[in-house]
């Protein structure tokens, strides 16, 4: 449906956001467009409905390269729905006409019809109640929602969603997530660029990797969150889902690990007292009483964090002698086990592929102003 | 005793400058005092030597001295005998020190233009004719010796006009030589120019203009002559001049006694009849309301248009155009706005016929265009790019984009500065004056001119203007709510549509 050949931008100041991009988007993909920041992928999104212009290479819709010029832009714009990082909701206009307004000077609907439409949409997003407000009385996820109505009512052949998230509160991103999730099911075809993985990976059937100005690595979502095969990519996923650290000796790097987890911890505002009681707690069951016992130890540590939950927890994977954590010497880290925001729970495993025998998972909350 | 006899000469001597009608009485007791002089008659030079540490201080119009003695902002001001004994006959308390500052030498200017030679020997040709044959005696008599300002009339008819029409700069409000009385132009300047024209075939076209306008519009070329130029170097050097045709000694005016034994009602009642029922001069105030009114109200319309024009042309224009948008942006609103009104008149559409009213038309105009595109400017970049870019992206065309995006929002950030243009406005136009307009400001000089009040017309005016401002301040804000999105009502927005719940 859409095909991309050699696209490249090259802005003003000489920066490449874009340097050969070549993809092909079918009718009912949902492709999920992912990677560190400034690498393009939004510019990559501003160049299929041709908000920005690119430098050079073809865009192909329905078999017309809309790069050319004389091609009429916006009939083939009316064809594609955006959703903008900042809503960008007409500001003199309600909400209805917001909605409404489009569908009668674009696509000649009468203003019952668009009317109508506009209604049916409001109740789906669920904000029928909100007709004669204005866009400045209604929170941000009210307003992303809104601007998904508007895209919708123009019954769009594929939207482009340009970090329709980004730019809500936390508390927000639920209710706008679940719009696209609900569009996501209906076979629509979309496209978006995020910064939510576990939301990607849910809702996607293709994730680009973008990396440099290229697209790195494209797959499923099982093939690249979970078996990323080049360097970058598997980097990218392993820093923002986890640490992972196996200690196979008694040398192993305390202290560059700590350093890790530092830097994990300001890039997730995770605070720094919580980090140093997961340190505790690792050096008081691995290196204190795990490794000493084995004579070759083997021990698989991931520290993950859940920004939804905020909660950081610790999987600690081991072979050899049961451990229990209630039998440690340590007044500290018993003292640790107590607080109510800690919560332990130790198993044994069986049929684990890589032969660990136990696990311990230690996971730790935080309450304000504990 | 010694003391006693010192302290009586000192009583004496107060008690004598109390019972005496002014505090000076000598021209050089008003050293270092504020002294006033009209601007550019140059009076000031006949006594600078005697008064080297006087501030002296310009006024454009004679009244306006008589309010800056009364208000202790000058001490005495310059100015001729004739006009000293109209202002004495409306104002008692005013009086003279006995030896005069000197005399003036008056003469006529001669425009710049093809017929100045001719015009300049006919004219000194007349003066030397009517110096002999007493006729320039008999005008001094009849209007400067004898001046009855209610009963003096002229004759302003029975032009042939075979040799064409001659345009005539005076200062309309300068009693006794060019005044409006009844409506029409009047007074010495007048008649002579009449008598002149009617013996050499001419038909006089009379335009008021401040004095120190007079000279420049003339060497510019736009009148033929200009009356009442008092002879000295510099403007020899300058213009052509005639002969002189009057001589007249000038004065220092000082404040003497306040005689006026009127209670305030009743100096009320005395003023608005002077200003306003006296030869129906109320309807000189109509027509000038009527002209700011017309300037302001079509410089405004115009103003917007071309603005809108201007802007929209440059939004989509190249580099170049919009270069020369912004340096003629950054002149007109770098210039005064008498400059800019004077340049018009006087250079721009120096040759043509246009009137002074058509020419402030422009001029103002040009003015609010150039606010209009820094308005729309302004309004237009506070509409962040994203609303710019969510109409593109939906396929609004830009035309589309603008008028049904952007322009509605952007509205609403310069209509409330639009408001405050179009007051300031009308206050600006009061300059019009300048370039021989009859507008409400210049009426009122006028009508002061005649009536020697100083107070009571510019009170008045000054609440005409307040009137004019608030009545177009109510349409714009009309005009503002009416397009204003957010006041629609609900079943506006939802007009023909009916509702399915």
């Amino acid at each position: 449906m859409i095909e991309i050949k050699h696209l490249r931008k090259v802005f003003d100041d000489d920066t490449i956001p874009l340097k050969d991009i070549d993809i092909t988007i079918n009718d009912g993909d949902v492709i999920s467009i992912i990677g560190p920041s400034g690498t393009g992928k939004s510019t990559l999104l501003r160049c299929i409905n041709m908000l920005s212009e690119p430098t050079s290479g073809s865009i192909i819709v329905d078999g017309q390269d809309i790069t050319q010029k004389g091609c009429n832009l916006n009939e083939i714009r009316k064809k594609m729905g955006m959703v903008f990082q900042s809503f960008n909701l007409f500001g003199h206009l309600t909400i209805i006409e917001n909605i409404m307004n489009p569908q009668i000077t674009l696509l000649g609907r009468s203003r019952q019809e668009a009317y109508d439409k506009a209604m049916y949409l409001l109740q789906q997003v669920g904000l029928a109640s909100k007709v004669f407000n204005y866009p400045d009385e209604l929170s941000g996820g009210q307003q992303q929602r809104i601007a998904i109505a508007r895209t919708l009512a123009m019954d769009p052949d594929i939207i482009l969603f340009d970090e329709p998230t980004s730019a809500l509160d936390p508390s927000m991103i639920g209710e706008v997530q679940s719009v696209i999730k609900m569009l996501a099911k209906s076979g629509r075809t979309m496209m978006i660029v995020t910064h939510e993985m576990d939301f990607a990976r849910k809702i996607s059937n293709r994730i680009l990797f973008m990396y440099d100005g290229y697209i790195y690595e494209e797959g499923t979502p099982k093939e690249i969150f979970e078996h990323p095969k080049k360097e970058m990519t598997k980097r990218f996923i392993q820093r923002l889902s986890s640490l992972t650290y196996r200690i196979t000796s008694a040398d192993f790097n305390i202290e560059s690990m700590n350093e890790e987890l530092q830097a994990y911890g300001e890039k997730l505002l995770i605070e720094a007292e919580r980090l140093s009681k997961l340190s505790l707690a690792f050096e008081e069951i691995c290196m204190n009483n795990i490794v000493p016992e084995s004579e070759v130890p083997d021990i698989l540590v991931k520290v993950e964090y859940s920004e939804k939950l905020d909660i950081l927890t610790m999987l600690i994977c081991y072979k050899g002698e049961r451990f229990d954590v209630a039998s440690s010497g340590s007044r500290l880290f018993l003292n640790l086990l107590a607080e109510p925001t800690t919560e332990v729970r130790q198993d044994d495993i069986t049929d684990d592929p890589m032969g660990y025998e136990h696990m311990i998972s230690i996971r730790f909350r935080w309450v304000e102003g504990e | 005793m010694r003391k006693v006899l010192l302290f009586l000469l000192l009583a004496a001597v107060f008690t004598f400058s109390a019972s005496a009608e002014a505090l000076y009485t000598e021209i050089e007791d008003l050293n270092g005092k504020n002294i006033g002089v009209q601007t550019a008659v140059l009076y000031e030079e006949l006594i600078l030597d005697r008064v080297p540490d006087s501030t002296i201080q310009y006024y454009t119009m004679p009244n306006d001295m008589i309010l800056a003695l009364q208000s202790g902002k000058v001490d005495a001001y310059l100015i001729e005998e004739v006009s000293y004994g109209v202002q004495k006959k409306n104002h008692p308390e005013l009086t003279v020190l006995e030896e005069p500052a000197g005399y003036i030498n008056a003469t006529c200017i001669i425009g710049n233009n093809e017929r100045q030679d001719r015009l300049l020997s006919e004219l000194n040709a007349f003066i030397a004719e009517s110096h002999e044959n007493g006729m320039l005696d008999e005008l001094y008599d009849y209007w400067i010796a004898d001046f009855d300002p209610v009963n003096d009339t002229c004759d302003i008819t029975g032009f042939t006009g075979e040799n064409g029409i001659i345009s005539v700069a005076v200062e309309g409000g300068y009693e006794p030589f060019s005044f409006i009385s009844n409506g029409n132009i009047s007074g010495f300047d007048v008649d002579f120019i009449c008598r002149f024209a009617r013996a050499y075939g001419y038909t006089p076209e009379f335009y008021e203009v401040p004095f120190e306008a007079i000279a420049p519009g003339v060497e510019s070329g736009k009148y033929d002559i200009g009356m009442n130029i008092v002879v000295s170097a510099e403007r020899n050097e300058t213009g052509t001049l005639s002969d002189v045709y009057y001589s007249t000694p000038i004065r220092l005016v000082i404040l003497g006694e306040d005689e006026s034994s009127l209670t305030f009602f009743e100096q009320l009642g005395e003023s608005f009849n002077k200003t306003f029922i006296r030869e129906g001069r109320w309807k000189l105030f109509v027509q000038g309301a009527g002209i700011t009114i017309l300037i302001t109200v079509t410089s405004i319309l115009a103003g917007t248009v071309l603005g809108f024009v201007v802007f929209m042309l440059c939004r989509k224009g190249n580099r170049i155009a919009n270069g020369a948008t912004n340096v003629f942006l950054w002149l007109i609103h770098g210039m005064p706005t008498v400059l800019l009104l004077m340049i018009l008149y006087y250079i721009i559409f120096g040759s043509s016929s246009l009137s002074g009213t058509w020419v402030s038309i422009v001029g103002f105009s040009l003015m609010f265009a150039c606010s209009m595109i820094d308005m729309l400017r302004v309004g237009c970049s506070a509409i962040g790019r994203g609303q710019f870019e969510a109409s593109t992206a939906l396929g609004y065309s830009e035309h589309q984009s603008f008028f049904k995006i952007i322009l509605p929002q952007a509205a609403q950030h310069f209509l409330p500065i639009y408001r405050n243009d179009v007051v300031t406005l009308i206050k600006e136009t009061s300059v019009v004056g300048y370039i021989a307009v009859l507008d409400l400001t210049k009426i009122s000089d006028l009508v002061r001119s005649r009536t020697y009040e100083a107070f009571f017309p510019l009170i008045v005016t000054a609440i005409m203007y307040f009137i004019i401002s608030a009545l177009l301040t109510k349409i714009v804000t009309a005009i503002e709510h009416s397009i204003d999105p957010k006041r629609r009502k609900k079943d506006k927005i939802l007009k023909g549509i009916k509702e399915v719940e």
